[in-house]
């Protein structure tokens, strides 16, 4: 806690002697308080023109503050220049603990406590709003609802239907608005103390409510329209993030997911050695038969590496892909009809009742290799890779007589040309393309 | 294009659209808190002249020199004649002119009554071509000050389109923004000759059909209707498309009675349905307040009608929010 300089101890209580005819003092206990904190705090009230020209410079937090009714005393200010907003020494006594909950909510509950008329709430609720991010507290409705506590409750209440036609007390409205907000972008719903609370504060007709009626309906109605959900809490271990994004995916659900490497070294530095990242590797069996069929002639290209997006994490994975057959090469499978005497094993039948029956698009659908197996490594370069191929042989031994290609580029996300390659160079083997592949990842993933 | 050009940049309005700030708490949740529905300047509107000269060059240097400003590199000066373009546009007006007047009488838009009435499902946009981008405006919030970069170019073997760019989150210092970060796709409305307006019938339609490919990030798809009430033209109608990521292709299909109806990017009370005899323009946005690198690459839009679908508009409208609609 930073001690305070005798000198400004006295330019306080100076400032908040001078202040005495103005009758804004409502605390009269000042220096008898052991906790040079209830010193700064109570002054802090009166000493408002101090802070002042403070609030101005750092924060844009001040201006709604109902406290600009005291004008300001032209003292000049003695003291070290730090530029702290309004009460934000609350925050400041935590330094020495953990940034955490318990110590957001003891900092919020000081406020209260040496303050029995709340003076400067509007201004500590905005601050307290921007502080919880650092504490992680953002989602946590219980700390939203011990912030609207903070506000005094049935005095903002339009009593006479003057008052409610005139946005009564509209900053302290702005201002529950505001708590609001921010639980609506962090995806918070609110529940029946939030609701309480704000009828309690606000009234029934005002806008806080009013926001909390529209919160309630929208997120009810857009809380499960993800068709592929995924989960709020991360996994915080590379190898299930790698297998949480694999399976999220491949659409196929018969998809075997395999662990090639784990990170070696997890027990001695908790992060993952550079010379052995992690390899996780998805395949379904569609995809192994048709690898199992591929002509040996025709090379498969390691592609990579593209971006995925989980929630808000950024995750990286590699395809391995063959390019499109050229149409005189494909093949298609029949069935003689002796296979199946049970019944027909392919079914022709039209079944369209005339021309509006098509429900097809007139246009030629974009067509692409087929991808045999997709996955996720902790690095980029050649070498893992090769051993994800390498693992993967074990179970397709096709894979030993297939030239493997490695197209590793840039980390923007575009799936790479299969023949036009206006933009790639023609593909070499791959020792000469590691080179400047390596160059362009270091210069593309930045 | 230079009369063209002049003419758009007249038609269009520059609505500065009014900022979620503090000063007008008042008008209702903000739901979508970012300034899509107004159309400033397009910002990829040089995008595409710089994507022809850059589509030799290597795959790095694509991203640096796709900047959306005028620059046109000096080897590369084209041919300009201004009595010249300006004849052609003229040109190019009339035989517009004369297609349609001969296409009246084969059928709407020059296709015989009968296919028209019968058909299910029709591609509307699709990407084979250069001239396929140039129906698109690409946005971003570097209109307000932000600090988002996006980029509209050519995917693989000129098969479809790819939107890709950095979204950032960071607010611009203009003293009343709280929050930024959004980037946007929309395209121009289709015109007739003279550049009348004009407008697509999807009436005899009931979905909405993407085939994209994401990387994960949830866009936010936007249909304009086409008005000539200035109130109206702010409002869109709009619905989440959530992509799934990865290297196969994914087929949206929205109906287009789970749009709901916002005004000036805030969603609004009271609710009704999509009206589908006048679309103007549709729109793909991407505000997921998380920052960093996005690609979306679209192959094509189509809508058509899916016969399973019966519903006819998925919100209804509460007493509490809107008395006045229940007395």
């Amino acid at each position: 806690m930073r001690q305070l300089r005798l000198r400004e101890v006295k330019a306080l209580s100076r400032s908040h002697a001078a202040s005495w005819p103005l009758g804004r003092n409502s605390n009269p206990r000042r220096s008898d308080s052991p906790r040079k904190s209830r010193i700064l705090t109570a002054s802090l009230r009166a000493a408002v023109p101090l802070q002042a020209p403070r609030g101005l410079h750092c924060s844009a937090a001040a201006h709604n503050s109902d406290s600009w009714l005291v004008p300001p005393w032209p003292e000049p200010r003695k003291g070290p220049t730090k530029a702290l907003t309004l009460h934000e020494e609350l925050f400041q006594q935590t330094l020495e603990g953990a940034r955490d909950k318990a110590n957001f909510v003891r900092a919020v509950q000081n406020f209260g406590q040496h303050n029995v008329h709340k003076r400067g709430h509007v201004d500590f609720i905005y601050l307290a709003l921007r502080k919880m991010r650092e504490y992680g507290v953002e989602r946590d409705l219980a700390v939203y609802n011990l912030l609207l506590d903070i506000f005094p409750k049935e005095v903002f209440r339009p009593r006479s239907i003057f008052q409610s036609m005139f946005i009564h007390y509209p900053r302290q409205q702005e201002c529950g608005i505001a708590v609001l907000e921010q639980m609506e972008s962090h995806g918070v719903m609110p529940n029946k103390e939030t609701e309480f609370l704000l009828i309690q504060i606000f009234g029934r007709k005002s806008y806080p409510m009013l926001k909390y009626v529209r919160m309630k309906l929208w997120f009810s109605r857009f809380k499960n329209i993800n068709p592929f959900p995924v989960p709020r809490d991360l996994p915080q271990d590379p190898v299930d993030l790698a297998k949480l994004g694999l399976r999220h995916m491949e659409p196929n659900l018969s998809a075997t997911v395999t662990i090639y490497q784990m990170p070696s070294s997890r027990d001695s530095t908790g992060t993952a050695d550079p010379t052995e990242p992690h390899i996780v590797g998805i395949q379904t069996p569609d995809q192994q038969a048709a690898l199992a069929h591929h002509n040996p002639a025709r090379p498969i290209f390691v592609e990579g590496p593209f971006s995925l997006w989980l929630r808000d994490k950024c995750v990286y994975y590699h395809i391995l892909r063959a390019d499109l057959l050229p149409p005189e090469e494909r093949e298609v499978e029949e069935i003689p009809e002796e296979w199946n005497l049970h019944y027909p094993m392919q079914l022709d039948l039209e079944y369209g009742r005339s021309g509006w029956d098509d429900y097809e698009f007139d246009i030629h659908k974009v067509e692409e290799g087929p991808v045999f197996a997709i996955c996720m490594a902790g690095a980029h370069d050649q070498a893992t890779l090769a051993k994800w191929i390498q693992g993967l042989q074990e179970t397709n031994p096709a894979l030993a007589q297939i030239p493997v290609v490695f197209r590793l580029a840039g980390s923007t996300g575009e799936l790479l040309a299969s023949s036009s390659g206006l933009e790639e160079p023609p593909p070499p083997e791959g020792q000469e393309e590691e080179e400047d592949s390596q160059q362009r990842q270091q210069q593309g993933q930045s | 294009m230079a009369l063209v050009h002049r003419f758009l940049n007249g038609a269009y309005i520059f609505r500065h659209c009014p900022k979620p700030s503090a000063s007008c708490p008042f008008l209702g949740t903000r739901f979508a808190d970012y300034c899509s529905s107004s159309l400033q300047k397009p910002v990829a509107a040089p995008g595409k002249t710089s994507s022809q000269r850059n589509s030799e060059g290597d795959l790095q240097g694509h991203h640096q020199r796709e900047v959306a400003l005028d620059i046109t590199s000096p080897e590369e000066k084209p041919e300009v004649s201004f009595d010249k373009a300006i004849k052609d546009e003229i040109k190019d007006h009339f035989r517009r002119l004369k297609d349609d007047l001969v296409n009246h009488w084969i059928g709407p838009e020059g296709r015989p009554l009968h296919e028209v009435l019968l058909e299910q499902a029709k591609v509307v946009w699709q990407f084979r071509g250069k001239e396929d981008l140039d129906k698109w405006i690409v946005t971003s919030d570097k209109t307000i000050g932000g600090r988002s970069e996006v980029f509209l170019k050519m995917g693989k073997n000129n098969q479809s389109a790819l939107l890709y760019g950095t979204l950032s989150s960071e607010a611009p210092k203009d003293g009343e923004s709280g929050r930024s970060g959004y980037c946007a796709m929309v395209a121009r409305s289709p015109r007739g000759p003279f550049e009348r307006k004009r407008a697509y019938d999807w009436s005899q339609f009931n979905t909405l059909y993407l085939r994209v490919r994401g990387d994960g990030r949830p866009w936010m798809v936007n249909i304009r209707e086409d008005t000539d009430i200035i109130q109206r033209k702010n409002q869109m109608y709009s619905y989440f498309m959530f992509t799934r990521g990865g290297p196969y292709w994914q087929e949206v299909k929205i109906p287009f009675s789970k749009f709901f109806f916002s005004n000036q990017g805030r969603i609004r009370d009271a609710q009704y349905q999509l009206l589908l005899d006048k679309i103007s323009s549709i729109g793909f946005t991407l505000a997921d307040k998380v920052d960093g690198p996005f690609f979306l690459e679209i192959d094509f839009i189509g809508v058509f009608t899916d016969p399973a679908h019966t519903e006819e508009f998925a919100y209804e409208n509460s007493p509490e929010l809107n008395p006045r609609l229940f007395k």
